[in-house]
């Protein structure tokens, strides 16, 4: 089922505001996602629809179907940030990429996670604040740009390696410079200089903050 | 008399804080560099005499954290869990806080008696930051010392410290470390299990800081837990309360853990630093800014290049010419004279033309290379450009399976392979080490240019000399994608400090270039000299020639070259420079236009450049990787080198 974009991030706003557990006024949402009150509500006619939310005493809920559809986005969303694969094969992979079913399997199979680094994605991923657009892997921070970390993902030995030399969650980061071509990105984090592989620099997840240095 | 009381300090702390420059200051130039027992893992240790003491001061290799990601790591961290020296120094960098507690606190955790020496208070300081050395004693609970190691300052009060502590003058009163009450409850109950079950274990390591290491699964304690008797059931218990604290947070548990030290850390060296506005650009922040640019940076690392190995080539040069004029025309004639008094001629003809032409030769020809050489790299190493190298390189290494930091190991390798294959220790898993080394040797080194350049570069052409320098890293390139997919295992990411950048102080580099000098001399000069009397030995009882006239179809059938060719390739082993010497010796003629044909010129050099580095850097592999493993490199190189040398022959005669 493919879902278009506006509903989606409707879905999101909805998540969010349910795993911070803030009821958002329609108003609010509407303001949001940029559309009036009337086609708001014909989106979330739509929605409920297609059983992806449900109305609980005058609040929109994800019913677990909206949830699903909500944490396979979001996957989707990392998933193309991830340990990016350039060059022409890298296109065909992604293409075949697009229509996954078996996430869990495909993180497994093709990216090496174990099952413990998925189970901390997956709370990462439905813990996020805010929409998963608002994450950005820290090779997409230009420099001067600063984020806070929200969750590395990769085999245990990179992660704690990662956490070792600082780089944990909540910690604010600085991108000091990029080297060309793919190369490494210079961060400043905790007071340190570090550098890290343009590998190990995109599966760092960040949440963008406002204004630069 | 007095007596002396012997005491054990060892030396940790992470890199680039300045831990060996604060080792050097200690010991002066009394120390033994070695390896870790069964470890290739450097091990410094020096000794000092002190106030009736005597100090046997070790020097922990650098790192960051005390999990078991690096063999450095279960070294260090062994070490002081197992040994017990009497007293560790933590060496601080007093200007990047934050980090350097996340590791003190990992020291504290491990109960070892701790002294901390504050280093660089002068370089925080220029970046606005002041330490209140005395703040920090009382949070952690241990002296602080304010040191600053490149001028020497606070040596003297450290020692005075160390003693004290020993002598029970101070009372060390060490900070608790406590985690938030979800894994401080279980990391209790784990610990009084472990207490309990495991007497064996924990007495060897503190009961707390398994159950610390046991939460943040750590493959090697993890190991030493289940090969204890009720083993299985702890590590069992410890892996189900790890899931928890992961179910709670989301988090591995190590990251959690990390997490915590960090917060630990954080707010201490907010409670202790007072950051004051630090000045504008200062001008390492312009050399920062420009060397490490993504334009700029690389004509800058061409031209450094460049200049250092000009500088080398020139005062290799005339260092050469200087000594071989003492060697040949003076110190040998005299040894000689003396020696024909006792001996009979042929054993000193052996003497002479084997021992002591190889020591002649060491001398003459290698050292006055390596000497600059090792001056200009602890002068780049000291000033923090190296890492700003690996920066600019990262990507091409990643080709072949390496990282940025690689790039350095292989700019070392046009210096001196050995340094190079040595300096692959900078990679952080052996796998990495072992493709690094076997790239390393691929690149020509100083000696391989004295050939390509005498040959090639003056009877062909530079360009000609360049072009065997191009195919060569494509050879570097082409072999080094072949052994990553070959070898099995992921590669590693780079994750590297960029250290600031810092004046190098003369006596460090001058320590270093000492210490390595001698380090080259203890490897090479052995293999070197024993190599010229074995080729000595050969060359007396005729067996050489008969070699030569076996190799014949090899080197005059396959590779074209003329048959007194072969003798050179042999020799070439204890040096390659000595192939030049010795085909001039052979044909009689420094004039090799007259004896090899351009075609031939270029197969000699791409032979020379490609098969079996020489015997030094056997010995250097061996000693890092093996014998197993270097006598495949250099089988592998001799393959190699034939064969391109052969397919070169055919593919130029066409022309």
């Amino acid at each position: 089922m493919s879902i278009e974009p506006q509903l989606l991030e409707l879905l999101e706003l909805i998540g969010t505001s349910e795993a911070q557990n803030k009821p958002v006024r329609p108003d609010e949402l509407a303001h949001e996602l940029g559309c009036s009150l009337e086609d708001l509500e014909k989106l979330l006619e739509n929605a409920s629809k297609k059983g992806l939310v449900e109305r609980i005493a005058d609040m929109w809920r994800l019913t677990e179907r909206g949830r699903i559809e909500v944490q396979s986005h979001r996957e989707r969303y990392i998933h193309e940030k991830y340990g990016h694969k350039p060059g022409f094969l890298g296109r065909v992979t992604r293409f075949i990429d697009g229509s996954i079913q078996d996430w869990r399997g495909h993180w497994r199979r093709r990216h090496g996670l174990d099952e413990n680094s998925l189970k901390g994605f997956y709370k990462n991923i439905q813990d996020l604040e805010g929409r998963v657009e608002e994450t950005s892997s820290l090779i997409e921070l230009y420099p001067g740009e600063r984020g806070v970390i929200a969750f590395a993902l990769g085999g245990y030995g990179l992660v704690r390696r990662l956490a070792d030399m600082g780089l944990t969650p909540g910690t604010e980061v600085t991108v000091i410079r990029n080297a060309p071509f793919r190369g490494p990105v210079e961060v400043s984090v905790r007071g340190v200089s570090l550098a890290l592989g343009y590998g190990v620099a995109s599966k760092v997840f960040v949440k963008r903050s406002k204004g630069t240095d | 008399m007095e007596t002396r009381r012997r005491i054990t300090v060892a030396l940790a702390g992470n890199a680039n804080v300045g831990k060996s420059v604060i080792f050097n200051q200690l010991t002066g130039l009394d120390q033994v560099i070695g390896n870790w027992p069964g470890k290739t893992v450097e091990r410094a240790e020096g000794t000092l005499h002190y106030h009736g003491y005597t100090v046997k001061i070790l020097d922990l290799p650098g790192i960051y954290s005390l999990s078991a990601f690096s063999i450095e790591e279960i070294v260090a961290r062994d070490y002081i869990a197992t040994e017990r020296p009497d007293v560790i120094v933590n060496i601080v960098d007093a200007s990047a806080l934050e980090r350097n507690l996340y590791f003190t606190i990992q020291l504290l955790e491990l109960g070892a008696p701790m002294v901390m020496a504050l280093n660089q208070v002068d370089f925080a300081a220029k970046k606005g930051i002041r330490v209140d050395s005395e703040k920090l004693s009382k949070a952690l609970g241990i002296p602080v010392v304010p040191t600053v190691a490149i001028t020497g300052t606070g040596m003297d009060e450290l020692l005075s410290t160390i003693v004290k502590v020993l002598e029970g003058k101070i009372k060390l009163t060490p900070l608790k470390i406590r985690y938030g009450k979800e894994i401080e409850d279980r990391l209790e109950k784990l610990e009084l299990t472990i207490r309990e079950k495991l007497p064996d274990l924990s007495a060897k390591y503190p009961a707390r800081w398994i159950a610390v290491k046991l939460l943040e699964r750590d493959e090697d304690m993890m190991k030493k837990v289940k090969d204890s008797a009720p083993g299985l059931e702890i590590s069992a218990l410890a892996s189900a309360i790890a899931e928890e604290i992961e179910r709670i947070h989301g988090e591995p548990s190590p990251v959690v853990i990390a997490s915590e030290r960090y917060g630990i850390a954080s707010g201490m060296a907010r409670d202790v630093a007072h950051i004051e506005t630090p000045p504008k650009l200062r001008l390492e922040e312009k050399l920062d800014y420009i060397t490490a640019h993504k334009v700029l940076g690389y004509p800058i690392l061409a031209l450094v290049m460049a200049a250092m190995f000009a500088t080398i080539f020139i005062i290799g040069d005339i260092l050469v010419n200087a000594l071989e004029n003492l060697f040949e025309n003076m110190l040998i004639p005299a040894i000689l004279d003396l020696l024909s008094a006792a001996l009979p001629p042929a054993l000193v003809n052996l003497v002479s033309k084997g021992f002591l032409s190889g020591i002649a030769a060491g001398v003459t020809i290698a050292l006055p290379y390596i000497v600059p050489f090792y001056i200009i790299l602890s002068i780049l190493e000291d000033t923090g450009y190296l890492p700003r190298v690996a920066f600019l390189l990262d990507n091409p290494m990643h080709k072949i399976g390496l990282h940025g930091k690689a790039s350095i190991c292989l700019l070392l390798g046009y210096g001196c392979n050995v340094p190079a294959c040595i300096g692959c220790r900078i990679m952080e898993t052996q796998r990495e080490r072992l493709l690094g080394g076997f790239v390393t040797v691929l690149i020509p080194c100083a000696a391989r240019t004295v050939v390509i350049l005498g040959l090639v570069g003056r009877y062909i052409g530079i360009p000609a000399a360049l072009g065997l320098y191009a195919f060569d890293l494509f050879l570097v390139f082409a072999l080094g994608r072949v052994g990553f997919k070959a070898l099995p295992g992921e590669p590693v990411g780079l994750i590297m400090e960029m250290p600031p950048y810092k004046m190098p102080s003369m006596k460090t580099v001058a320590r270093k270039t000492w210490a390595r000098t001698r380090d080259f001399v203890y490897i090479a000069f052995p293999l070197i000299i024993a190599g010229s009397l074995v080729l000595e030995a050969l060359a007396v009882t005729g067996l050489l020639w008969s070699i030569a006239d076996l190799m014949n179809p090899l080197i005059v059938g396959w590779l074209g070259l003329p048959s007194i060719a072969g003798i050179p390739i042999i020799f070439g082993i204890l040096r390659k420079e000595l192939t030049l010497i010795l085909l001039a010796d052979l044909s009689g003629t420094l004039n090799f236009g007259q004896v090899l044909s351009p075609v031939q010129m270029i197969v000699f050099s791409l032979v020379t450049m490609i098969y079996v580095p020489c015997i030094a850097t056997i010995a250097a592999l061996v000693r890092e990787f093996k014998w197993k493993k270097a006598l495949a490199i250099s089988i592998i190189d001799i393959l190699l080198a034939l064969l391109v040398g052969g397919v070169a022959f055919r593919l130029l005669s066409y022309f």
